[in-house]
């Protein structure tokens, strides 16, 4: 019985299994079309109970970051460092490692990058890539340590990484207050580095006004791309998958575990350092104080609405940046807070999460196409 | 409960029932089945066959997605277990499911406990306990905590768990997977005599030889459909695995004798202190190239310590393990791997398989770093999926398609899927531990064709099973493990019976040192000589 014929069920079953593969994902995608539209619908009730005019909010909101070219380049050079961060965290995640890091890594990052690009002087093309490398270094050591603690020790990872958080978040403020100040500055903010060092603008490269937005963009498709490749066509990414998925099968079949956590620790610490290094080098040229904002627990966000699959969580940064660039015009120009645009990230949030919807809906058409038949 | 029994027609009943899964399984095509009050009926067929499903939709745990469901003669709609609990319908699963940290008492009442104003009386529970397991002839011990005594009493307390709640129905799925043959014709006993009583019984097994002992009717299902119900008097084990199969298929292995080359496996006084579960102590035997080895004992007597031991997954305290000269007792796992060992692990969803990944990904994970998978540091996907394809046709694993993640598998395929991944690795030392567990007559048959083929390959292969019929059938040679020490060696298992096989696995009788260790290359050989005990196991055991 080695190789028996396909019989007839079989046939049947492998046809039904490609019909039911594909409408699983035409039902993720309009599920994730339609959970937009509740969260807009919800933000447009809010607005009308509030008082507002929703009409012309979204319109501000929606149309606003397209409307002028600068602002294009607002959301992008936003999109950039969400981006990083949402893949920073995505790869722990792929290996079931809650890393709540991003915050300390961006910062390590920011640091290592200013340090190299305002006090080093490099030629050209090694003036730009030094405190890239450098930012990535350090960002990776600061994935190491909770990593390392988690794989070796034991210890709690979302503890580990909020504790180093606290930790270089306090120190960055201390160097950026003190020792690296520029002097003779009334503003909090260190001198600006050199101007090898700067990403190159997309103004220069477009010829139109795109702001702060910088060729760091395609560092950061580059990167995505890069970590899509890590997780689905290197061993390692292999080993990173299988012990998120089952860590005892992974042991069984003679992965080191560990290795694989710690690993997951120092590429997302990697990508994170870039993001802080896009700030410094690409956005604001100089270290400032809390230079990251919330940028890092957003990334967290936009992870899990990707799924944690890296080229999902470009298409998800670019989404989730545009709706925080709109939300900014929309302040500007109407009665309408951000506050709304939290209501709508908050509502799609909890819908994309709530993996049961989907799951629900595909039973249901399963159950109606087999009470046809 | 139970008011609303019709007097007359089936006591539980199928119509064109069909059953749909959301990722487009359909587990059961119409199927039609009726069962009378009184009757002991076996629904037996190959994993994936239905038959469990079908169960769930009896008891609420399933929806039809079409037909209807009876029970009591009228058509029902069971939204949970709870409306089948409260129509007369109870369920034994086969992972029992009790509160390990109450007593026997407070697990069968639980639910309905006696006394009032929200407080137990608890002396009650112990009193309707032991009035229900005299009636059924079900022996528990009421104040014992689940947690300590044995899987068969937690058995008897989930079928005594169902009376209480007045079943008038009582579905065993696979109730006997994890009992001793004692235990299972007690199990059997009492069974009967519920029937006697006016229950109705439907039994789920694997074993065709319980089936006909125990049931009236056997039901038999195949992918899905109900093949044929026939009275167990007219049936064969033949007959109905022809039927679960659609073709003639004999459960007899062929095996020709062994023909043991040099020693393989070696191990030496091998302890090793479990932190929890049983301690391994002074170990010491052989597993030749091209032999089958196996181990008999009851559950939880260091099989599973020992299995993990040889494979690398925990590091034996003291002693010497090697495998093909290669000293394993310090190496990690994938150190163990390298030299040769395959194993299959017993508990397959822990640690056999990562269920929500595909087949292709859990058929590599011994070798996805190595040529022709991976070269220089790049995994090819094609690479793995081709590999998928060809072992998927090998081993003859039923799938639509490679990248179908594992979860989706029945049992028996699952199952396919480990033993193909570990075979495939042209394993020097196999360890196979109950392979066939939860697993198909048609999927049975074809492991131990598979476990033969690769032991005539020059293989050795260390059979770890509770099934003990299933080790007489392939063992060459029988090792039984009481309390983490070896109590018997059977170099010779022709002739031997499972009867004498209990004796030792209780402990009633066992070998003496000297057998145990004859022909070990460390023992004095003159030590074996002047005892006259031969190798062969015809040296007489010590009665205790």
């Amino acid at each position: 019985m080695t190789t028996t014929p396909m019989t007839l069920i079989e046939s049947e079953d492998r046809r039904e299994y490609r019909v039911t593969r594909r409408r699983d994902l035409a039902v993720d995608l309009s599920m994730t079309l339609a959970t937009i539209l509740a969260a807009l619908a919800i933000g447009f009730l809010v607005m009308l109970v509030t008082g507002n005019d929703p009409v012309k909010a979204y319109e501000a909101m929606l149309t606003g970051p397209l409307d002028r070219s600068f602002r294009v380049g607002r959301w992008l050079e936003d999109a950039t460092t969400l981006t990083l961060l949402g893949l920073s965290v995505a790869i722990p995640f792929r290996a079931r490692q809650i890393s709540l890091g991003a915050e300390s890594q961006v910062y390590a990052g920011a640091l290592a990058a200013a340090a190299v690009a305002v006090f080093l002087p490099l030629p050209p093309v090694a003036a730009v890539l030094v405190p890239l490398f450098a930012a990535a270094t350090a960002g990776a050591g600061m994935g190491f340590v909770p990593g390392a603690m988690k794989a070796r020790l034991g210890a709690n990872e979302i503890v580990a990484t909020l504790m180093l958080n606290a930790i270089v978040v306090r120190v960055y403020d201390y160097l950026v207050n003190g020792p690296l100040k520029e002097p003779g500055s009334s503003a909090v903010h260190s001198r600006s580095i050199q101007q090898d060092s700067a990403l190159t603008p997309l103004s220069d490269w477009f010829g139109i006004p795109l702001g702060r937005a910088n060729i760091g963009l395609f560092l950061m498709l580059l990167t995505a791309i890069a970590l899509w490749l890590l997780i689905t066509r290197t061993p390692l990414g292999y080993r990173i998958r299988m012990t998120g998925s089952n860590p005892d099968f992974a042991e069984y079949g003679g992965i080191r575990v560990p290795r694989a956590i710690e690993w997951s620790f120092v590429i997302g610490g990697a990508v994170a350092g870039l993001a802080g290094a896009h700030l410094v080098q690409g956005v604001y040229g100089r270290l400032e104080p809390g230079l990251a904002g919330s940028l890092a627990f957003e990334g967290i966000v936009v992870a899990l609405l990707a799924r944690n699959n890296p080229l999902v969580v470009v298409v998800a940064g670019l989404f989730y940046s545009y709706l925080r660039a709109g939300g900014d015009i929309m302040e500007q120009q109407t009665d309408v807070g951000t506050e709304i645009v939290v209501v709508i990230q908050a509502v799609i949030v909890l819908l994309v999460t709530a993996q049961a919807l989907p799951d629900l809906l595909k039973r249901r058409i399963a159950r109606r196409q087999a009470g046809v038949r | 409960m139970n008011e609303s029994w019709a007097d007359a027609g089936p006591a539980v009943a199928a119509h064109a029932v069909t059953k749909t899964y959301g990722n487009g399984v359909r587990a059961v095509r119409g199927v039609d089945l009726e069962v009378p009050s009184g009757e002991i009926r076996a629904v037996v067929g190959e994993n994936g066959a239905g038959k469990s499903t079908l169960m769930k939709m009896f008891y609420g745990l399933e929806q039809p997605s079409s037909g209807e469901i009876l029970i009591g003669g009228r058509p029902r709609v069971l939204r949970g277990p709870g409306s089948a609990i409260a129509l007369g319908v109870g369920m034994v699963h086969q992972n029992l499911m009790l509160v390990p940290s109450f007593t026997v008492a407070q697990n069968v009442v639980l639910g309905v406990e006696p006394g009032q104003r929200g407080l137990v009386d608890s002396r009650a529970a112990v009193e309707t306990t032991a009035l229900l397991a005299e009636e059924s002839g079900l022996a528990v011990d009421p104040k014992a905590r689940v947690d300590e005594v044995s899987v068969g009493m937690r058995q008897r307390t989930e079928i005594l768990k169902a009376l209480h709640r007045r079943a008038r129905v009582l579905i065993l799925d696979e109730p006997t997977a994890v009992l001793t043959p004692q235990e299972t014709e007690d199990l059997f006993a009492a069974v009967r005599r519920l029937r006697d009583g006016g229950m109705t019984v439907l039994f789920i097994s694997h074993k065709l030889r319980e089936v006909r002992e125990i049931s009236d009717k056997v039901s038999v299902m195949r992918a899905g459909s109900l093949v044929g119900t026939v009275a167990t008097a007219d049936a064969t084990e033949r007959s109905l695995a022809a039927m679960m199969v659609g073709r003639d298929l004999s459960l007899d292995v062929d095996r020709a004798p062994a023909r043991p080359a040099e020693v393989t496996l070696r191990v030496r006084d091998l302890a090793y202190d479990a932190p929890t579960g049983q301690s391994l102590h002074g170990l010491g035997f052989d597993v030749a190239a091209g032999e089958i080895v196996g181990v008999a004992g009851i559950e939880g007597h260091g099989q599973s310590e020992l299995a993990e031991v040889l494979a690398g997954l925990r590091r034996p305290t003291t002693g010497t393990v090697s495998v093909g000269g290669t000293d394993t007792a310090g190496l990690d796992v994938a150190g163990h791997r390298r030299a040769g060992i395959g194993y299959v692990p017993e508990d397959r969803l822990y640690n056999g398989a990562a269920l929500d990944e595909s087949i292709a990904d859990n058929l590599v994970v011994d070798r996805h770093d190595r040529p022709p998978l991976a070269r220089r540091g790049v995994l090819h996907p094609g690479a793995v999926r081709t590999h998928a394809e060809r072992l998927i046709e090998e081993y003859a694993i039923r799938t639509p398609d490679p990248s179908v993640p594992v979860r989706a598998l029945s049992g028996g395929n699952m199952q396919k899927v480990i033993v193909a991944r570990e075979l495939s690795a042209g394993p020097r030392l196999l360890i196979a531990s109950q392979v066939t567990r939860g697993v198909d007559v048609g999927a049975m048959r074809f492991m131990y064709e598979r476990l033969v083929a690769a032991r005539d390959a020059g293989a050795a292969v260390l059979l770890i099973s509770a099934d003990l019929t299933e080790l007489l059938a392939l063992s060459d040679r029988l090792l039984v493990l009481k309390d983490g020490r070896l109590v018997g060696r059977f170099d010779d298992t022709a002739g031997l019976t499972e009867k004498r096989v209990g004796l030792y696995m209780l402990g009633v009788e066992h070998h003496d040192q000297e057998q145990l260790t004859a022909g070990l290359d460390d023992v004095e050989p003159d030590d074996v000589e002047s005892d006259g005990v031969g190798p062969d196991g015809s040296g007489e055991a010590s009665a205790v």
